[in-house]
Parts: structure tokens; sequence; C-alpha cells
């Protein structure tokens, strides 16, 4: 998962001379994808050779089909490498919303090329959502649904931008104790109770 | 005649209160997750399908396709009202509906859409119904052969043909591909891919892939964007009269007419859903709107909200939806990314779609069928009058709904499963489905791959086994052929559009919506 913690190169115009190395991946992070797909491809095809197959006498066995798929894999990630290498995504125009497009059909219809457009990521919304949803993993069964639910819902909401840190609590308490009503005792599903156990 | 015996018994089962109830909440569901942008039909689904492992299968299954129909019904009111299309189905609509809207025709683009999609939900529920017959002889006629044939169909299908890339989409294919083979192959009692990691020896559920790359995708994609998202889109007010008026009904029925009639072939190709042929319906009327300006007849309205641009492509978008169902229901073969989770749907409740679902479980399809009617009755009631107030949805502050949509898809994860390893899994698959949103890798053939992954695989094994090695028997008979001939013929279609539009000076367009509805 390494190309996604790929920061984004910094917008300014200067930066562009002074790293080169930073300045020939601006819009090519995407060889990382093209990377992860052939290591992916060469995984598959070391695993597959391994492998364990049980004694059948008769007909192709479980490595044909891993076989194809990790071939194809490393063909097309190296595919991608060469493609964004050469031609980088673009910079997106300024105040061009552009026009939705949908795939080939509507560059038939439309009569127009699509360019990819690059585009920036911001990574501290993104690590707050990404761990609340770790942190829920990993108290779900010690503190319970209710509990770690409402943590999740809390921290998913403040990173999309809540301020008032009270009110966020009591809508995420609220939303959690909605869930293991409806669920629980409606549905019938089995969450986990956690360490409010005795008390539910 | 026998198929209106069925289809009446179909009819006395779908009215019981309780399965108007559960229609009732797939339709409410389904136009609410089409109305809001980047959730679908297909996310909705996958939600629901741990959740409702305890309704009866056929209450759960006309929830379901509620759901789907109900989605192709509500996208298109935010396209209308604020350009903001709720899927890609509605990208179409969006361009002549919007101006409709802005040119004070906000309530007449609301209805032709509401009625097209109406049209072509019955249109292909009946066409389905009344040709199961025909589904079921064809399909009884398949082997190991046709269905690998199909298979690759598919694959093809969504992956080259439809992605805006080629290698992009090929690579979300082969990346299904792998997941769909980790566990123990049921054939051979190889573990694979497993890494000695006991929870995974049953294989990756499809409720994480699908939660993982729809819904955790979305909210991180979301997440990672949302400084730069502005939000100025305006809601346009409605007013007026709902009824069309003679004249705009007299460009608007042969305008449905000719939508229905790219929707209903689309249906059964597994091409990622209804976005070609809205596309091609749209091209169609401006085409045929330019070529009566030239002989004098009518100004081209196009570019300035013309009916017609509205009413063909809804017509085309949810005619998809019913003979998508019947390809499901009758072939076993999904279409659209929301009919493969439906698929998965019926092998969880033990159940496989094709020909012997129709001897089997009758009771179910014919109930299934008939509910498609009542359901898009339900809709378009629901549609017509309160569209103004479906867009108001999109008032929600984004920061509950997303920490909602997160919550749920934990929850479904969990509860399909009770292991928390398929929780790490899906943070896992969250991350994959955001680094596919932001480098443009379409979703729709990983779950297409997913669904389809192991079934393609048995029956390439199957097929060779019967050989005994030989590879020429995977390419025999005339299904099997055509089949292979259809497939080179698309590949060879789209490899000439690309080069044309290579020689175009090209112009920087920008993806925004999601392509799995």
């Amino acid at each position: 998962m390494n190309p996604l913690r790929e920061p984004a190169p910094p917008a300014s115009p200067g930066s562009a001379t002074s790293h080169p190395a930073r300045s020939w991946l601006r819009g090519r992070s995407e060889v990382f994808v093209g990377l992860l797909v052939v290591g992916v491809g060469v995984f598959l095809a070391a695993q597959t050779t391994a492998m364990h197959v049980p004694d059948t006498s008769t007909g192709p066995g479980p490595q044909l089909f891993p076989g194809l798929v990790s071939g194809l894999m490393v063909v097309l990630g190296a595919l991608l490498v060469v493609q964004v290498s050469r031609a980088p995504a673009v910079p997106p125009a300024n105040g061009d919303t552009g026009t939705e497009s949908a795939g080939i059909v509507g560059d038939l219809v439309e009569g127009q090329e699509t360019r990819r457009t690059a585009t920036h990521s911001d990574w501290r919304t993104v690590g707050l959502v990404l761990g609340s949803v770790i942190a829920f993993t990993l108290l779900l069964q010690p503190l319970g649904w209710l509990l770690s639910g409402a943590l999740l819902f809390f921290g998913v909401s403040t990173a999309f931008g809540g301020r008032r840190s009270l009110f966020e609590a009591a809508v995420a308490l609220v939303y959690s104790a909605v869930v293991q009503l409806a669920f629980v005792a409606g549905l019938g599903l089995n969450l986990p109770s956690g360490i409010l156990g005795g008390v539910l | 005649m026998d198929t209106l015996v069925l289809l009446g018994g179909g009819f006395a089962a779908a009215l019981t209160p309780e399965n108007l109830l559960w229609a009732f909440v797939g339709v409410v569901l389904g136009t609410a997750v089409g109305v809001l942008p980047g959730l679908g039909s297909a996310m909705a689904v996958a939600l629901l399908l741990p959740v409702t492992f305890k309704l009866d299968p056929t209450g759960a299954f006309i929830m379901f396709t509620a759901v789907y129909y109900g989605g192709l019904f509500g996208d298109s009111t935010t396209s209308i009202l604020m350009n903001t299309p709720g899927n890609s189905s509605a990208i179409a609509t969006a361009i002549e509906g919007h101006k409709m809207a802005l040119r004070g025709k906000a309530s007449q683009a609301l209805a032709t859409s509401a009625i097209g999609a109406f049209l072509g939900a019955v249109v292909s529920t009946a066409v389905v119904a009344f040709f199961s017959g025909v589904i079921i002889d064809i399909a009884l006629r398949f082997g190991p052969a046709e269905y690998f044939a199909l298979a690759v169909f598919a694959f093809v299908a969504t992956s080259a043909v439809v992605a805006q890339s080629m290698i992009r989409g090929l690579i979300a294919l082969s990346l299904g591909l792998a997941i769909a083979m980790v566990g123990i192959d049921a054939q051979s009692g190889a573990a694979r891919f497993t890494l000695g990691v006991p929870s995974l020896f049953e294989g990756i559920g499809i409720v994480t892939v699908t939660v993982g790359l729809l819904a955790l995708g979305e909210v991180l994609h979301v997440a990672s964007r949302i400084h730069r998202q502005r939000d100025d889109a305006q809601l346009v007010r409605t007013g007026g009269s709902l009824w069309l008026k003679p004249g705009d009904l007299r460009r608007a029925i042969p305008a449905w007419v000719r939508g229905l009639g790219f929707g209903l072939p689309f249906g059964t190709i597994p091409a990622g859903g209804s976005e070609i042929p809205t596309f091609l319906a749209y091209g169609t009327e401006r085409k045929l709107s330019q070529l009566r300006a030239r002989r004098g007849k009518r100004p081209d309205e196009f570019g300035k909200g013309a009916i017609e641009g509205v009413a063909a492509p809804e017509a085309a978008a949810s005619a998809t939806a019913g003979t998508a169902m019947g390809a499901l229901l009758g072939l076993g073969l999904p279409t659209s990314a929301t009919a493969a989770i439906m698929l998965a749907a019926f092998q969880q409740y033990g159940m496989q779609p094709g020909p012997l679902l129709f001897e089997r479980n009758a009771d179910l399809v014919w109930a299934l069928l008939a509910s498609l009617f009542v359901g898009s009755v339900m809709l378009l009631i629901l549609n017509l009058p309160f569209a103004p107030l479906w867009a108001k949805l999109l008032l929600i502050p984004k920061r509950y709904l997303y920490a909602g949509i997160t919550g749920f898809a934990v929850l479904g994860v969990y509860a399909s499963s009770y292991s928390v390893t398929d929780l790490w899994l899906l943070i896992l698959l969250g991350l994959l489905g955001f680094m596919m949103r932001r480098y443009a890798i379409p979703v729709a053939p990983v779950l297409i791959a997913v669904i389809l992954g192991p079934l393609a695989e048995t029956e390439l094994r199957r097929g060779l086994a019967i050989g005994q090695g030989d590879v020429g028997v995977m390419f025999t008979g005339p299904i099997t052929l055509g089949i292979y001939a259809v497939i080179l013929l698309a590949v060879g279609i789209v490899v000439v559009a690309r080069i044309r539009a290579a020689r175009r000076p090209a112009a920087p367009a920008e993806r925004e919506t999601n392509p799995t509805a």
C-alpha cells in the first residue's frame, strides 16, 4: 500500500525546478499503482508455483487459472507504468468544471477525447477517517457496538468538519443506539455488547 | 396464457401486506441512494445483504430489486434540478434536463424523466415476464464452453469496452479475479493465497469486497477532496403544473420509445450498467433534432433544453434494469454491479439463478416479477409529485451522511461473518477502492470478476477436463463462436474509435461520478 502514502507533490510552481526527482513524479504518481499491480502479479505467481496441490488425477488443476491471472497482472502493470511515464496527468484546468464524460461512449457521442487530470488529496481527513475505522476494529470486541460505533461516527463526522464536539458526540450516541435497537432488537443481529454487557 | 397464470400467482404473493412493505422500503431507499451523488443501488444492496439474511428470501429480493429500480428513478432528480447527476446513468439526462429547468420548465423535465423511467421499467419487466420461456430454452443449451464464453464476454465488456482506459479496466478485472481466487479451491481442495490464515480458507466475502470498494472507498475518496469540492450547486425552484402539454407529449412519446429500443437490449449485455444506452439514446436524439432543423421542421433545441434529451436517456436507463433482471434470473449472468451483488445474494440463500431457478423457485421468481410492476407504480407516485422533496436530501450535512455510511459499512461486514478479520480486510479493500478512484480505475469490473471469476474457472476446468486437455473444445458450437465473434467485433469498434479520437484535438474533461450504478 505504499503508493497511498505518497504525499501529493507541492502545488507551488517553484518547486518543480528545485526537486528534479519530484518534478518527474508530478502527474506520474500512478506509476506506483502499476508497480503494485506487477508486485501482486509476481506474488501470485510465486504462491502459485509453491502451492501444495493434493493428488488429483484428472483435468487441469488449481494452478492453471492463478497462473493466467498472475501473468496478466504483470503485463498490465508494466503497460500502465509505461503509459503513465509517457503521458502524465495534466494539472486541472482553472475554473473549468469540465464536461461530464461517460467513457468511450461519451467519446463517441461527444467526439472528444478525455485527458486524465491530476488530483491532490487531503491526507489529514483521510487519515482521521482511516484511524477511526481502525480504532473501531480494535475496540469493537472489548467496548461493544454502542460505544465503538458511536466513537466511529464521532471520528468520521469530526474528520468531515464537525466543530461542536459535544453536539457531534450526542448525535453519534443516538446513531449507535438507534442501530443497536433496530438491528439487534429488531432484526436479531448479534452485535457485541462489550463492557456494557451487564447493563444492557 | 401460461405466463399470465404464473404472473397472476405472482401478483397474489406480491400484494400481501408484508411484501408490499418490503417493496415500499426498497423504493424509498433506492430513490434516496439514487438522489445522493456517489451512492448507488449496488452499495445499498451490499449494505442491506448482511442485515436481511433473517428475512424470508422473497421479501428480501423484492426489496433488493425495488432498490435497483429506485436508484434509476432517483438519479435524474438532482441532474435536472442541480446539474449534479446522482449516478453515472443520469449524466446524459443532466445535459438537457438542467437546461430545461433553467428555462423554467423544471416540472416538465421531472415529469418527462419520471414517466420515461416508469415506461422503461414496466415495458422491460413485461418483456422479461413474457419471454422468460425463450431465455430458459436458450440457457438450457449452455454447456461449459458457452458459460465460459459468456463470462469472458462479461469480463471484456466491462473492463475493456466500457472503461475509459483499456489498461485500467483490465487491471481492475485482474484484481477482481485475484480476490476471487483466495481460499480453498473447491475442486481440488488446494489452499490458494490464504497465507495460512484460517479465516481466509472460505475466501473473501462478496459483502466485504463490495462494501470496501464502494462504501468505504467512496468515503475515503470524498474525505480526500473535502476541502476542494465546491458546493455551489443551486437548486432550481419548481413550480407550475406537472402535466405535460400535448405539444410536449407529442415530442416525448417517440423519444421514450426510441430510448426503450436502446435500453432493452443493453440490459442483457454485461456492459456494467445503463451508462452506454443513455448516451446512445441522447446522441441519437441530438442527431435527429439536427436533421429536423435542417429540413426546416423545427429549430434544433439541443443545448437549450430539449425535452427529447430527457425522455430518451431516462427510458433507456430504466429499461436496462428490467432486462438485466431477466439475464440474471434466466441465465445467471449479472450485467451490472447491482445485479452482480444480487447474484451473490441468491447464493447466500442457497439458490442458483439460471434456467432451473424458474422450476425450483417459481414462486419467488413470479412474485419478484410481479412486485417489479408494483414497485414501478410506487416509484412513479413517489417521484412525480415529490421530486423536489427528494432533492432536499442533499441538505443532509455531509459529515453525518458519510459517518452514517461508515457505520453501516462496518456493521454490515461484521454482521455477515461475525469476524474481526473481515473488518481488517474491509480496511484494506477500502484503501484499494480509494486508490482506484484516485487514479480513475473503474470499480465495476472488480465486482463482475469477483462474482463470475469462480464460474469462469470452474467451467474452463470442466470444459478442458471433458476435452482431455484439448483447448479446442472451448471454441466449439454456434453459441460459443457467436459470443466470441461479438467480443472481437466490440473490441474492434472500440480500438477504431480510440484511434479516431486520438487524431482529434483533445479537450480536457474530468470524470466525477461513480461508474458502478
